[in-house]
């Protein structure tokens, strides 16, 4: 206790503090700064540790086969040329092309869907049933990627496998562009219904009367009043989801198949993404081809950003209707 | 709300018809490849067993439209394409699909212990000469662990890692009497294992279960290559730095890595076996139709049936 009273004596007398109370304010607040310090240093060493492996396929020789060509990196059509181990030859531009397809397809099809539940769950269900779907939302939202996998790779593939043969189509095992999107937008499905019902909910309800007043109906007001006025929210659910579409990996890579070359656009053939290329065969492999996993790791960032920066844009230029 | 329900309706009869479109088995249909990635050593022992070992680790060199899957992933989706063909290790074989004879034999654990099936490749150790070791202690336990790797427990612990072991009748409690060494204390000694990386997973369950056994010796494992399992045991890097007490070969040894009497044996087989799906009319392929099936020279199943 002796001890602990010396030291706050010291520190009062080198900040000239003028009482106890202000010692025991300036600990708190610098246990808060080091506290912040820490979580957001996290990201700086994540990057900077991504970018200097990432980075070491392009400048070092890698141990006698010879770095990889930046420009062919970004633009091929085929992952690897040649043997593993004993080639430089990688690309990923036909999977930077996949991987914005396929995210886009599966908001293009979770979109709607989680907006009118959302709209569903805030507007039109009674307050018991609205609750109810709630929690089940919440509850989708919670389930690990993995688990999105499983069912993908157990029910999905089936599905798809057999919805090709309908339409004359020989699929891989389902193993497609078809069953990545709706594994995906059953993923994210959760996110942009719970940010959007949060958004719609965040109407300010003068907007809503007032249109009820000019003799709109229900219908008409949550179509045109409340959808509109909650856009900008709807739209930050969307990037959410979209982000999550991007970063997927487990539940990616137990139904895309894994192509090699592409760029893939027909729905029943197989592809891949960004991040089931950078999981595949990463347990078990070294020197350049586990390096070069870190280089997909670096573009995916770039991926990630530069499309959040966009879709915040088309945000901003879309406007805002004033919400609470 | 009736619309809803009869929308709704309509889809989940699509669906049902969707998933209940019993079809013939229809030979024109083009072959779906399933393989392993390229750091997979069922992939390097398929390809070399079916003589096309350059596409062990080359992508480019297999046909078009692959789907690139692991062990159960291969096995599970076999079950669903009829037009799939992939290959996993024989131990995770199941009735869910159809295993292929390979050059009329069928893929069982008593034809690979027989020595008739033909796609797998024999789990070899070698181990210095008897008179090379830097001390009796050290020649001692490597003498117990071979003895190890033919007991009942040696073999169980083969079988949890998906190979399969040669035929053993005594567990360690039965022999561990002849290896006094193994009731000293030698947590100071370490004993060097190295040579192929497919045995790794085998080689260092085996040498954790061993090692509490007798007298608590620390293995080192550095596994680089089957050629390095010979080359650094009794070969021309016995002496080097990275000389080993006890390589391994994922192969059959070659007539120039013959050693000494006694030093060399077999541990387990590593068998691999081609799958389809149970509707599918083939029931047995050579290792040309597999290299031919591979490459791409058919893309059909009637280009193989005929």
């Amino acid at each position: 206790m002796d001890f602990i009273k010396k030291q706050f004596g010291k520190i009062k007398d080198l900040f000239h503090f003028n009482s106890k109370k202000e010692v025991v304010d300036f600990i708190i607040k610098l246990f808060f700064l080091i506290s912040t310090i820490v979580s957001a240093s996290f990201i700086v060493i994540i990057i900077v540790f991504i970018t200097k492996e990432g980075i070491k396929p392009f400048v070092t020789d890698n141990g006698g086969i010879g770095s990889v060509n930046l420009v062919r990196f970004l633009t091929g059509t085929t992952w690897l040329e040649g043997t593993a181990f004993k080639s430089n030859l990688y690309s990923v531009g036909f999977i930077i092309i996949n991987t914005l397809y396929i995210s886009l397809l599966s908001l293009l099809i979770a979109m709607p869907i989680g907006v009118l539940t959302a709209l569903f769950i805030a507007k039109i269900a009674p307050k018991r049933l609205s609750e109810i779907l709630r929690t089940v939302i919440e509850l989708l939202a919670a389930i690990p990627s993995i688990v999105y996998g499983l069912f993908g790779s157990g029910i999905i593939l089936v599905f798809v496998y057999n919805l090709a043969k309908v339409f004359g189509v020989q699929s891989p095992g389902g193993n497609s562009v078809l069953a990545t999107v709706l594994v995906l937008a059953l993923m994210i499905l959760p996110t942009i219904t719970a940010l959007s019902e949060v958004a719609i909910r965040s109407v300010e309800k003068d907007i809503e009367h007032g249109s009820l007043a000019l003799g709109a109906t229900k219908t008409q007001t949550n179509f045109k009043v409340v959808l509109t006025s909650a856009k900008s929210g709807i739209f930050s659910a969307s990037i959410l989801g979209i982000g999550r579409a991007l970063g997927e990996a487990t539940a990616v890579s137990l139904v895309a198949g894994n192509a090699r070359s592409g760029p893939t656009l027909s729905f029943f053939q197989t592809t891949s993404t960004l991040t089931s290329t950078m999981l595949q065969g990463l347990k078990e492999t070294t020197g350049i081809d586990y390096d070069i996993r870190f280089s997909v790791g670096i573009v995916l960032m770039v991926v990630i950003l530069l499309t959040n920066a966009g879709l915040n844009f088309v945000k901003k230029r879309i406007g805002n209707v004033h919400v609470k | 709300m009736k619309k809803l329900v009869l929308l709704f309706s309509l889809f989940l009869t699509g669906t049902l018809v969707a998933c209940g479109g019993a079809q013939e088995w229809d030979s024109s249909s083009n072959i779906t490849l399933y393989t392993r990635d390229t750091s997979s050593g069922t992939r390097a022992g398929f390809m070399s067993g079916i003589g096309f070992d350059e596409a062990a680790e080359d992508d480019s060199l297999l046909a078009d439209g692959f789907v690139i899957k692991d062990n159960t992933g291969i096995l599970t989706s076999m079950a669903t394409d009829e037009y799939g063909i992939g290959y996993i290790s024989l131990a995770s074989l199941d009735n869910t699909v159809k295993g292929l004879q390979f050059d009329g034999v069928a893929p069982t654990i008593a034809n690979v212990i027989n020595n008739t099936y033909g796609l797998k490749r024999p789990f070899n150790y070698v181990t210095r000469s008897l008179d090379d070791f830097a001390n009796d202690t050290e020649r001692d336990i490597t003498l117990a662990f071979i003895a190890f790797l033919q007991t009942t427990d040696g073999a169980d612990i083969v079988t949890n890692e998906g190979a399969i072991p040669l035929s053993s009748s005594e567990s360690w409690d039965d022999i561990k009497a002849d290896y006094d060494i193994c009731l000293q204390d030698n947590s100071a000694v370490t004993i060097k294992f190295g040579g192929s990386d497919s045995i790794e997973k085998i080689a260092l369950a085996l040498t954790a279960a061993f090692a509490p056994k007798c007298g608590n010796f620390v293995p080192e494992h550095d596994h680089t290559g089957s050629s390095d399992g010979f080359k650094r045991t009794q070969g021309s890097e016995k002496d080097g730095d990275n000389y080993k007490h006890v390589g391994f070969a994922s192969r059959p040894f070659k007539d120039t890595e013959v050693g000494t009497e006694g030093t060399q044996g077999q541990l387990a087989w590593d068998a691999i076996v081609a799958i389809v799906h149970l509707n599918n009319e083939v029931t047995n392929v050579t290792p040309e139709d597999l290299k031919k099936i591979y490459r791409g020279d058919y893309a059909t199943w009637e280009q193989l049936l005929s």
